[in-house]
């Protein structure tokens, strides 16, 4: 299908447009102050994982998603945007090369279907292309569309990264763990599986204030916090969770090197949080250089990432010359 | 199979010359792999093109963005990267050069398509061995086995490109000991004979056997493994000795035994003496002079000796009358006239030659026989080739090895020559000869003054196409040897390389990948480069199935030289079994040595029904010496009278 959707459109009467606008950073965490429960201690703790043995599970698997998107055209104001979602898993087994095991990928096309010309509408529906329409609200101002856009276009990847994420959980051999880039709360079978980790790299949402915080975000490397309970909020379920320093942040900024980690709200989760956090931490060799967030970003997941950018749709990568005026157009 | 893929970036783009490709990190493919670009038909850029190249090139990286990364990820100790749970992402890519394409025209970029192991087919298709493969008449010659990814796909050469008329000539080069120079050219030499188109005609060889026992048991068999046996039945070859091998081998100083490796007494039967008298070595004096002697003076003088006095009743203008034949004869002649010009104290000139000139040549003349004894007789009949004899699928061993490297040179010289006379004539015997000279740097150095044997060199690189002469040369660099006789070679071989010689700029069109691999090339293994082949290919080829010259001494160890009685004995029991030794023993027991080497040498040349009545009806009528003419006292030519003393 790939362009030949975008082909039908253009060809309906929409205007061609090549716009690359500043992609998704990622799932975007909470950025307000939820709270959190203690659970491993009666306040937050700084544990050092020293002489900790890692936890060393016979298989790895790691899942993390992509998204890309582009606007192809324009229906009167109304963005037409062709986006592409995509989630791999890849299995790590004692040849400690990482293979791909399940992958998953959509294209879709987002826009205001009753904002456009109705040859533009009809074509888009014949084209057989997945349409997701973002709020008639956002439809008016381009830059508001774009948001809205950009919200629907991660919120298809979220949906897909979970789906393939519960499908490998299902299947898990009794000594895999799956580790998931980002929460694993938005998931009920994740939250309650035995061996499902949750690597959270960015840190928007609050669970702690005063000496609590100051304790989580000056965490030394080679440390972990205790385990607490994040409170919950909308759908997120009951999950257990806990910080983790891979690399000293003095010289650098609080967050540098700082990993949220989620797994199930189980005692035993408690009981092997440092063995986890041993782990994670021999995860940091080798260094995911030269992404810019290499400080907490798995190798393993940069892997993942690495493997779907290389498959995504070469078209919907921005370049440098896409913004210079088309003469022959 | 499937083994990669083409890929093309800006910066390393696909060419019609070259084009990169990836492979899983465990492949089959290495550098001099042949392998074949086409794709699937499904969403690749072919169009039914075939693209055929040969990995020039290979390079592995990883995602490592700089190596302080790895560092710090193991936090300066080597051991904790070795532990990493992930291993890093790595590429194999490849660099090949493009062998052909089909179709040929319009050439194009390799395109981005899926990359294949040659199959033997392939390897026919990408050498275009198929244009000489098939069809009413073949010209294949199997010259060794393309082994990559457990293939064992024969690689053929054209005998119009090796042999001639199109081109011709192959020139080998290599360390010595580990490059395989001579084991490849013995290969190749039974490739030939057993596969040389009937249509072309017959064809045989001329080795000449330079240092050691090298080629010394051609007509022996070696010792072969399976794997050996397994390739020979690849290439389509009968691993067998050469079926008809003649040998010569000049004698040593005492004239009798033969000066050769080849001396064991199961062998020595079969090596015929190698000797020349004035005759046949006047017409290549010039090899023979030194360097500084040549001038245009003494060579009109020995031309004036070929056309004019040797084989020809000569007055001496002083009374004399000469039948020049032998370089005693020759002497006989030089002396009459010195005798000649004193006594009618007339001038220093002779028939407009000055005599300062004559006595050189005189000299240098005299001198032959002396330092090329063995080789040139003084006086007496000389044994040579089979010249208009040559009989088909032979291998003529000349054996130079122990002789002077003056006497080296005239061999050499006379026996290219005289192969060159008869082709031009047709009437050597055979259509083609293949001449296989080792150590060429030695015979055409790259640079140092223009010798007979550098110049002969050069015209049969140039010329010898056109009369079937081929030479096959052989040394260890390459660039010593004149860039005319190693550019004239339609085939080149190298063997496992030196460094510094990889150096030369000759090598420059090899890439560093290519040079690391001749530089540590295993026995055996060989790369070629063929008029057909756009690229070089190695192959691999069996060890022969002679017995090799180290082993063949061990085998039939040389016999120590007999006593001149002896060695006489052994001469005429060769002629004739039923020739009682002791009766040989009485006969020669009073004679000069050099009445009965001069009888011997007869007899060996007219191969009578009874050998030894006939060396005794020689030695009886004392064939040899005329009497060395009485010297008249010559009274000085500026008495002085006066002179107290």
């Amino acid at each position: 299908m790939s362009a030949s959707w975008v082909d039908a459109v253009i060809a309906a009467g929409a205007v061609p447009a090549a716009y690359v606008p500043e992609a998704s950073a990622g799932r975007a965490d909470l950025e307000e102050f939820t709270g959190a429960d203690p659970v491993e201690d009666p306040e937050l703790r700084v544990h050092p994982l020293g002489e900790v043995p890692p936890l060393a599970p016979g298989a790895a698997l790691f899942l993390d998603g992509i998204e890309r998107w582009r606007v192809v055209g324009y229906g009167g104001v109304t963005p037409i945007i062709r986006a592409h979602v995509a989630a791999a898993v890849r299995r790590r087994g004692q040849d400690r090369r990482p293979r791909t095991v399940r992958e998953a990928a959509r294209e879709l096309a987002v826009t205001r279907l009753d904002a456009l010309a109705p040859p533009v509408h009809d074509a888009l529906l014949a084209a057989g292309v997945a349409v997701v329409e973002f709020a008639a609200d956002d439809a008016g101002q381009p830059a508001r569309a774009l948001q809205a856009a950009r919200r629907e276009v991660e919120r298809a990847r979220l949906a897909l990264e979970q789906a393939l994420a519960e499908q490998c959980a299902a299947a898990l051999g009794a000594d895999e763990w799956l580790v998931v880039d980002g929460v694993l709360s938005d998931s009920a079978v994740l939250s309650e599986h035995p061996r499902t980790l949750g690597v959270i790299k960015s840190h928007g949402a609050q669970f702690f204030e005063g000496l609590e915080l100051e304790r989580a975000l000056t965490l030394p490397a080679g440390h972990r916090t205790s385990v607490f309970r994040p409170r919950r909020r909308g759908a997120r379920r009951d999950i257990h969770s806990w910080y983790v320093r891979l690399w000293p942040w003095e010289g650098n900024d609080l967050l540098y090197g700082l990993l949220r980690v989620e797994a199930r709200a189980d005692p035993a989760t408690v009981a092997q949080a440092s063995r986890l956090s041993a782990w994670l931490e021999r995860e940091r060799a080798p260094v995911s250089t030269p992404d810019p967030r290499w400080d907490r970003l798995l190798y393993p997941i940069h892997d993942v990432e690495t493997y779907l950018r290389a498959r995504a749709p070469r078209d919907l990568i921005p370049y440098s010359a896409s913004r210079l005026p088309r003469i022959a157009s | 199979m499937i083994v990669g893929r083409v890929v093309a970036t800006e910066l390393k783009p696909a060419t019609p010359h070259q084009f990169h490709f990836w492979t899983a990190n465990e492949t089959s493919i290495g550098i001099g792999a042949i392998v074949k670009v086409e794709g699937s038909g499904v969403g690749d850029q072919v169009s039914g093109r075939v693209v055929y190249g040969v990995v020039t090139d290979a390079f592995a990286y990883s995602d490592l963005a700089t190596p302080l990364h790895d560092v710090v990820g193991a936090e300066g100790d080597p051991e904790r990267a070795a532990a990493a749970p992930t291993v890093r992402q790595e590429i194999r890519l490849w660099t090949a050069a493009v062998l052909r394409q089909i179709p040929e025209e319009p050439l194009q970029p390799v395109p981005l398509a899926q990359v294949h192991v040659a199959t033997d087919a392939d390897v026919a298709q990408a050498l275009r061995m198929d244009g000489y493969l098939a069809g009413a008449h073949p010209t294949g010659i199997p010259v060794g086995l393309y082994t990559s990814g457990g293939l064992e796909a024969p690689v053929y050469l054209d005998a119009d490109f090796l042999l001639g008329p199109e081109a011709a000539h192959l020139n080998i080069s290599g360390v010595s000991g580990l490059a395989t120079k001579t084991s490849a050219v013995e290969v190749l030499l039974a490739s030939i004979f057993q596969h040389f188109p009937t249509h072309k005609g017959r064809v045989a060889a001329v080795c000449f056997n330079v240092k050691g026992p090298d080629l010394c048991f051609l007509d022996q068999a070696g010792t072969l493994d399976d794997a050996d046996r397994r390739r020979y039945e690849r290439l389509g070859l009968a691993p067998q000795p050469f079926e008809r091998v003649r040998y010569f081998a000049p004698f040593k100083a005492d004239g009798v035994n033969l000066n050769t490796l080849r001396t064991h007494g199961d062998l020595v039967g079969d090596v015929e003496p190698l000797v020349w008298g004035l005759r046949d070595v006047l017409d290549y004096a010039e090899v023979l002079l030194n360097r500084d002697d040549i001038d245009a003076k003494a060579d009109a003088f020995i031309d004036f000796l070929s056309d004019r006095v040797v084989g020809k009743e000569f007055d001496d203008g002083f009374g004399g009358s000469h039948a020049v034949t032998t370089f005693a004869d020759l002497d006989r002649l030089f002396r009459a006239i010195f005798d000649g010009l004193e006594l009618a104290g007339r001038s220093d000139m002779w028939r407009t030659h000055h005599i300062a000139t004559m006595r050189k040549v005189r000299n240098r003349l005299g001198n032959i026989s002396t330092r090329c004894k063995g080789l040139v007789t003084d006086d007496g009949p000389s044994n040579d080739l089979p010249w208009g004899r040559f009989e088909d699928r032979t291998v003529y061993v000349v054996d130079v090895a122990n002789v002077d490297p003056l006497g080296q040179d005239l061999v050499f010289a006379r026996v290219v020559s005289k192969l060159r006379e008869h082709l031009e004539r047709r009437d050597l015997g055979v259509e083609a000869v293949v001449v296989f000279v080792d150590e060429l740097n030695k015979y055409a150095p790259a640079d140092g003054p223009d010798t007979y044997v550098k110049k002969m060199l050069l015209d049969i690189s140039e010329r010898g196409r056109y009369l079937g002469l081929v030479l096959f040369g052989a040394e260890q660099f390459r660039s010593q040897v004149h860039r005319r006789v190693v550019g004239n070679a339609g085939t080149i071989v190298f063997g496992r390389m030196d460094a510094d010689e990889l150096a030369t700029p000759g090598y420059q069109v090899l890439s560093p990948a290519t040079k690391i691999k001749l530089a540590t090339l295993p026995i055996g293994e060989l790369m070629v480069r063929h008029p057909h082949f756009t690229q070089p290919i190695f192959v691999r080829f069996p060890r022969p199935a002679v017995l090799r010259g180290r082993d063949g001494v061990e085998r039939f160890p040389p016999a120590a030289d007999l006593p001149f009685e002896d060695a006489v004995v052994r001469q005429l029991v060769r002629l004739e079994p039923r020739t009682r030794p002791n009766q040989v023993k009485d006969l020669i027991a009073d004679r000069v040595p050099e009445d009965v080497r001069r009888a011997l040498a007869r007899t060996r040349q007219v191969r009578p029904a009874d050998p030894f009545a006939y060396f005794r009806k020689l030695l009886g009528t004392r064939v040899a010496p005329t009497e060395a003419a009485m010297r008249e006292a010559v009274p000085p030519l500026n008495p002085i009278a006066d002179e107290p003393y």
